[in-house]
C-alpha cells in the first residue's frame, strides 16, 4: 500500500508538472520579460532570464502611483495602481451581488418543476448569445442618455448581466446534485423556503458557489470593452483600460504592458487563493456541518 | 409564485442592462441604417436578414466558425476535464495548484494577445526558438501564415485562456461525488478506467454539458484571439462571424447589416445550446 | 461560508469604493485623443488657459481601440470638444457629422495658407477642411546598413528588382532568414498602404482623379506591384509572416529584417538602443522605384478636429488654432514642440526653415532625403470618399489570395474594381 501511494504521488507530480509548465510557463516568460530592457524582448535566441535583472517598469509603476506627479514617471504609470480600486470595487461588488442574486434564482430552477422553468432557464442564458459588440453601442447609448455612463456602478450592473446567466446556470446544475432529503428535513423542522435555502442548501453548495464567485470576479476583473466605451474620465478608468494606455500611436512600452500585465493578474490569484479552500470542502463536510 | 419572487432580482437586473440595448439591436436590424448616410435611414424590414442569408459573406464565415468552435471545444473540454480529475486527486500542493491554473484567465486580454503574438513570432518568438533548439524544425515558420496551422494555432492560443474555466466548474462538479461511491467500486475491484467510465462521467454529466454549453457559446462568439492574431487573415481564412461583425458595425458603420448578422449569429448559438442540452442535460433526468 | 454579516461589511465596502470614484464634472475644454505623452499635452493645455483664460483638459483613450471608443463615443453624444482624428477615417467622420469643418472659421485661411497642399487634401471631405494638423509625414524605406555591408552591398536598392537581388545576396551570405518585410496583414494599417506605396514607387496609382479604379488593368502599376511581392515570396526572400504580421518595425529592431517600408517616425524607435538591438544601423533610403520612375510614397496626417458636440465652438476653435497652428504670440509654438522635442513631422512652411528641427531629427534619420522622399508622394483622393472602407475591408481576404497564389490576380483584381463601382454608384460619387 505504501508503495503504491508513492508511485500515485509520482505520476500526479508528473502530471502537475506538465500543467504548470503548459499554463504557468508562459506567464513565467511574462515575468522574465517585465524586468528586461525593453530591446531583450527582440533577442533571437529569446533572452530566458534577465540579465541584468531591470527594476524600472515596477519602480515607475509603484514610484509613480506613491508620489504622483513628481516622480517624473509617465502618466500610464502614475495611474496605473490607482486604478486597480475601480477594478476590484468592481469586481468585487460584482462577484458578491452574483453569487447571492444567482443563488436565489437558480433555486426554485433547481427544485421547483414549475411552468415556464425551460422558458425562463433558456430566456437567462440568451442575454449572452448575441455578441457583447453588437450591444455596445446601444449600451453605451443607454447609459448616457439616462446619465449612467462614466460610473462604476453602471459597469457593475452590466458585469452582473454578463456573469449572472452563466452563474444561475452553474449553480441550477449544482442545487440538483444535493440530496432533496436533506431539505425535505429541514422543511419538516418548519423552516421557510428562504431558511432551507440560506441554512441548508448554501452551506452545501460552498464549492459551486465559490466557483460562482471566482468565476464573476475574473470576469469583472478583466472586462476590458465596456471599462473603455462607458469611461469619459481617467477618473473611472479600470487597470484593464489603463493597461491599454501603453500603446500610444507613436510608440509602445512592451515592457511596461507586461508589468502592468502581471501586477494585475495577483488580485485575481490572491481572490482565488482566499476562496479556493471552499471548493475543497467538498458535500461530506458540508453535511455534516448543515 | 416563489420561483417569481426568488428569480426577480437576478431578472431585473439582467433586464435592466440588456433588455432595451437588445430591442435596439432588433430595431436597427430591421433597417437599413449607416451611419455615413445620416438621413437616409429605413425601415426595411428583413432585407439585412434575407441579404445574408444569400450571401457568401455569411455562410463563410459561419462555416468557419463551426470549425473554430468545434475544435476549441473538444481541445477545451478534454483537457480541462483531465485536470480537473487530477486537481481533484489529493496531494500535498494541490490547493496552489489550482490557484495557479487560474493564472492565463487572470492575464489582462491585452497582455495575453502580446503574450501569443511574442509566442509565435517567426523571428523573436519563442516557440520557434524551442522547436529550433529541440530539432524539430531546420528553419523557422510562421504558423499564423497558411491554413491550417492557423487554425489549429488559434485554437490553442484561445483553449489556453479558456481552460481555467472550464476547469473550475468541472471541479465543483467533481466535488458532488460522494467519495464512499468510489471505495466500494474498489473494493469491487473496478479499476481506474471503469471508476471513470462508470461512476466520475455520468455523475459528471450534467455539470459536463453545462461546461460543453458555455464553451459553444463563447467559441461561437470569438472575437478577440482572431482580432489579435489574425486579423481574419491570412485570405480570410480566419474570418470568423464575430469578426464580420465587428467591421460591419465599428468599420463600415453599418449598424443595420451588423446588427442582423449578430441576430443570425444568437440564434445559431441559440440552436445550439437548445440541442445540446436536449441531449446532454436532459438524459441525466431520464 | 461566509456568515451574512461578512457578508453585509463586503458588500459596504464595495459600495464605499464605488461610491469614490468621484465623477470630474468639468466645465471647461475637453480634447480626447491616443494616450502619447500625455504630460507635454496637459503642459501644452495649461499654456493655452493662460493665453486664452478657457480651461482645458486631456482625456486619453487606448490608441489601439481609439477608432472603436470614439465611435460609441459619437453615438451616444460625445462629452468631448476637441479630438484627435487620423486621415484613414476622416471621411467616414466628416459624412456621419461628427466632426465639423474649419474652412471659413477666423482665422482659418491665413493658417491654411502655411500648409502644403498635399496635407490639406488629406484633412478635406467634399471639399471642406476639417482641422488642422497634430503631426504628418511620409512613408519612407528603412534599411540595415549593416545587413547589406555584410553581405557585400555598397548602396539600397534604387529599384524593385534590385532589392529582391540584394535581399537574395543578404539570405545567401547567412546574415538573415528573410531580408523583406511587407505589411500584408489584414487591417487598415497594413495591406492596401503598402500596396499604395507599391504602385506609386511604380508609377502609378490605384485609382484616377474621378474615382474610376485603375488596378485591374493588365499590366498596370498596381497589377506588377502584386507580381512583384509574389515573386519575392517565391524567392524566399520576402518574409512569409508578411501576410500576418502586425509590428514589421519591431523585426527591424529584432535586426532579422534588412529592407521595410515605414512611417518616417518609426526609425527613431529603431535607432533607439534601449528599444532597438539595430539601434544605429537602421538609416531611411527613398523608396525604389523602376528603370522608369525614381520613387514614388504617399503622405500621412494626424489632426485636430471640433466634434459636432463641442459646447462651445469659439472656445474648441481657439484650442485648435493654438494645437495645431500658432499660439496667442503667434508662433507654432506646439507642433514646434513635437518636431523639437519628439521628432514628429510637422506640415507648417516655416518649420521646415527652422535650424533647430532640422538639428533635432538628423539623429535618426536623414532629413535631407526624407524631404526629398516627400516631393515622391502622390495623392490619394480617393481615400477620402465615405465607401472607401467598406471597399477596403473586402478586398484583404482576396488579396492576400492574389498575393500567395491561391487566387487568380486577374479575376481578383476585376471583382475588385467591380465592387468599388457598385459602391461608387450606390453613393452617387
Amino acid at each position: 500500500m505504501h508503495q503504491h501511494s508513492r508511485l500515485r504521488l509520482t505520476i500526479i507530480y508528473c502530471c502537475a508538472a506538465v500543467l504548470l509548465i503548459g499554463t504557468v510557463g508562459p506567464f513565467l516568460w511574462l515575468v522574465s520579460s517585465s524586468f528586461q530592457y525593453e530591446r531583450q524582448l527582440l533577442n533571437r535566441p529569446p533572452q530566458w532570464l534577465p540579465n541584468p535583472i531591470v527594476l524600472d517598469s515596477y519602480r515607475e509603476i509603484f514610484e509613480g502611483a506613491i508620489l504622483g506627479e513628481e516622480s517624473g514617471v509617465p502618466y500610464q504609470s502614475r495611474i496605473f495602481l490607482g486604478s486597480f480600486g475601480n477594478s476590484f470595487a468592481i469586481a468585487g461588488s460584482v462577484a458578491v451581488i452574483a453569487v447571492v442574486v444567482g443563488s436565489l434564482a437558480a433555486y426554485p430552477l433547481a427544485r421547483l418543476n414549475f411552468r415556464g422553468r425551460n422558458v425562463l432557464l433558456f430566456g437567462i442564458l440568451a442575454s449572452r448569445l448575441i455578441p457583447a459588440l453588437s450591444l455596445a453601442i446601444p449600451i453605451v447609448l443607454v447609459a448616457k442618455q439616462i446619465g449612467m455612463s462614466d460610473r462604476l456602478i453602471t459597469l457593475v450592473f452590466i458585469n452582473l448581466s454578463f456573469v449572472l446567466p452563466y452563474v444561475i446556470w452553474l449553480l441550477q446544475s449544482y442545487f440538483k446534485t444535493i440530496p432533496m432529503e436533506l431539505e425535505d428535513a429541514g422543511r419538516i423542522d418548519g423552516c421557510s423556503r428562504l431558511q432551507v435555502v440560506i441554512k441548508i442548501i448554501l452551506p452545501l453548495a460552498r464549492p459551486g458557489l465559490t466557483s460562482a464567485a471566482i468565476l464573476a470576479f475574473l470576469v469583472a476583473w478583466g472586462e476590458f470593452l465596456f471599462a473603455l466605451l462607458l469611461s469619459e474620465t481617467p477618473a473611472s478608468y479600470t487597470s484593464t483600460v489603463v493597461v491599454s494606455l501603453f500603446a500610444t500611436d507613436v510608440d509602445v512600452s512592451f515592457v511596461s504592458i507586461i508589468t502592468a500585465g502581471v501586477v494585475s493578474v495577483i488580485p485575481p490569484i490572491v481572490f482565488a487563493l482566499i476562496f479556493q479552500r471552499y471548493i475543497i470542502s467538498g458535500l461530506l463536510s458540508g453535511s455534516l456541518k448543515g | 409564485m416563489l420561483a417569481i419572487l426568488f428569480s426577480a432580482p437576478a431578472v431585473i437586473i439582467i433586464a435592466a442592462t440588456i433588455l432595451v440595448p437588445f430591442g435596439i439591436a432588433v430595431f436597427l436590424s430591421l433597417h437599413k441604417w449607416n451611419l455615413k448616410r445620416p438621413g437616409r435611414e429605413r425601415f426595411i424590414g428583413l432585407e439585412n436578414y434575407t441579404d445574408w442569408l444569400t450571401d457568401s459573406d455569411f455562410w463563410q464565415p459561419l462555416q468557419t466558425t463551426f470549425i473554430f468552435a468545434i475544435g476549441a471545444v473538444l481541445v477545451i473540454v478534454i483537457i480541462s476535464l483531465l485536470v480537473a480529475l487530477l486537481l481533484n486527486e489529493k496531494f500535498p500542493g494541490r490547493g496552489l495548484l489550482r490557484a495557479l491554473l487560474l493564472v492565463p484567465w487572470a492575464i489582462p486580454s491585452v497582455v495575453n494577445a502580446l503574450l501569443w503574438k511574442w509566442l509565435l513570432n517567426p523571428q523573436y518568438g519563442l516557440f520557434n526558438a524551442i522547436w529550433y533548439d529541440l530539432g524539430i524544425i531546420t528553419e523557422y515558420q510562421n504558423v499564423l501564415g497558411s491554413m491550417p496551422s492557423v487554425m489549429i494555432w488559434l485554437v490553442i492560443a484561445y483553449s489556453w485562456i479558456h481552460i481555467p474555466l472550464a476547469t473550475l466548474l468541472l471541479l465543483s462538479g467533481l466535488q458532488t461525488i460522494p467519495g464512499d461511491i468510489y471505495e466500494s467500486a474498489i473494493v469491487d475491484g473496478a479499476g481506474i478506467f471503469q471508476r471513470f467510465l462508470y461512476i466520475t462521467l455520468p455523475m459528471l454529466r450534467s455539470m459536463l454539458s453545462i461546461v460543453i454549453i458555455f464553451e459553444m457559446i463563447f467559441a461561437l462568439k470569438v472575437f478577440d484571439i482572431i482580432f489579435v492574431l489574425t486579423a481574419g487573415g491570412p485570405a480570410d481564412a480566419t474570418n470568423v462571424l464575430g469578426w464580420t461583425i465587428y467591421t460591419e458595425t465599428f468599420r463600415k458603420l453599418d449598424f443595420g447589416a451588423g446588427s442582423s448578422i449578430a441576430m443570425l449569429l444568437g440564434a445559431i448559438t441559440l440552436g445550439m445550446a437548445i440541442l445540446f442540452y436536449v441531449f446532454l442535460d436532459r438524459g441525466v433526468e431520464q | 461560508m461566509l456568515s451574512s454579516k461578512k457578508l453585509i461589511v463586503l458588500l459596504a465596502l464595495f459600495t464605499l469604493l464605488l461610491g469614490s470614484a468621484a465623477l470630474a464634472q468639468d466645465d471647461g475644454l475637453k480634447l480626447t485623443g491616443w494616450p502619447y505623452e500625455v504630460d507635454v499635452v496637459t503642459e501644452n493645455l495649461g499654456r493655452f488657459t493662460e493665453q486664452s483664460g478657457h480651461d482645458a483638459v486631456f482625456l486619453p483613450f487606448p490608441s489601439n481601440e481609439y477608432r472603436d471608443k470614439m465611435v460609441a463615443s459619437f453615438v451616444a453624444g460625445t462629452e468631448f470638444d476637441v479630438a484627435y482624428v487620423r486621415d484613414s477615417y476622416l471621411a467616414e467622420w466628416a459624412a456621419a457629422g461628427w466632426i465639423l469643418p474649419i474652412s471659413g472659421l477666423e482665422g482659418a485661411d491665413e493658417l491654411l495658407a502655411d500648409l502644403p497642399a498635399g496635407i490639406i487634401e488629406q484633412m478635406s471631405y467634399e471639399g471642406e477642411v476639417y482641422g488642422l494638423p497634430y503631426y504628418s509625414g511620409v512613408q519612407t524605406m528603412a534599411y540595415n546598413a549593416a545587413h547589406l555591408a555584410a553581405a557585400g552591398i555598397e548602396a539600397p536598392p534604387a529599384t524593385w528588382d534590385e532589392m529582391l537581388e540584394q535581399a537574395q545576396m543578404i539570405k545567401d551570405a547567412g546574415v538573415v532568414d528573410y531580408p523583406i518585410l511587407m505589411q500584408l496583414r489584414s487591417g487598415e494599417n497594413y495591406l492596401l498602404r503598402e500596396w499604395e506605396t507599391l504602385t506609386a514607387a511604380r508609377g502609378g496609382r490605384l485609382f484616377d482623379d474621378d474615382f474610376n479604379p485603375l488596378f485591374q488593368e493588365e499590366g498596370s502599376a498596381a497589377w506588377e506591384a502584386l507580381d512583384w511581392l509574389t515573386q519575392g515570396l517565391d524567392m524566399g526572400v520576402i518574409d512569409p509572416a508578411s501576410i500576418t504580421d502586425d509590428d514589421g518595425t519591431l523585426l527591424m529592431m529584432a535586426g532579422t529584417t534588412s529592407f521595410m517600408t515605414t512611417t518616417d517616425y518609426t526609425l527613431k524607435a529603431m535607432n533607439d538602443p534601449e528599444q532597438s538591438n539595430a539601434a544605429g544601423d537602421i538609416k531611411n533610403a527613398l523608396i525604389p522605384g523602376t528603370d522608369e520612375v525614381r520613387s514614388g510614397t504617399w503622405g500621412y496626417v494626424r489632426l485636430y478636429s471640433i466634434t459636432n458636440n463641442a459646447s462651445d465652438k469659439d472656445a474648441a476653435w481657439q484650442l485648435v488654432q493654438f494645437l495645431g497652428g500658432k499660439d496667442a504670440t503667434g508662433v507654432y509654438f506646439v507642433p514646434k514642440r513635437w518636431a523639437l522635442e519628439f521628432g514628429l513631422g510637422f506640415s507648417p512652411a516655416p518649420l521646415y526653415e527652422d535650424e533647430e528641427v532640422r538639428n533635432s531629427i538628423s539623429g535618426w534619420i536623414d532629413p535631407d532625403l526624407l524631404s526629398e522622399q516627400s516631393e515622391y508622394a502622390i495623392s490619394r483622393p480617393y481615400r477620402f470618399v465615405p465607401f472607401f472602407s467598406d471597399w477596403e475591408i473586402g478586398s484583404w481576404g482576396p488579396l492576400q489570395a492574389a498575393i500567395l497564389g491561391d487566387a487568380d490576380k486577374g479575376e481578383v483584381l476585376a471583382e475588385l474594381a467591380d465592387e468599388w463601382n457598385e459602391l461608387k454608384e450606390d453613393w452617387d460619387y
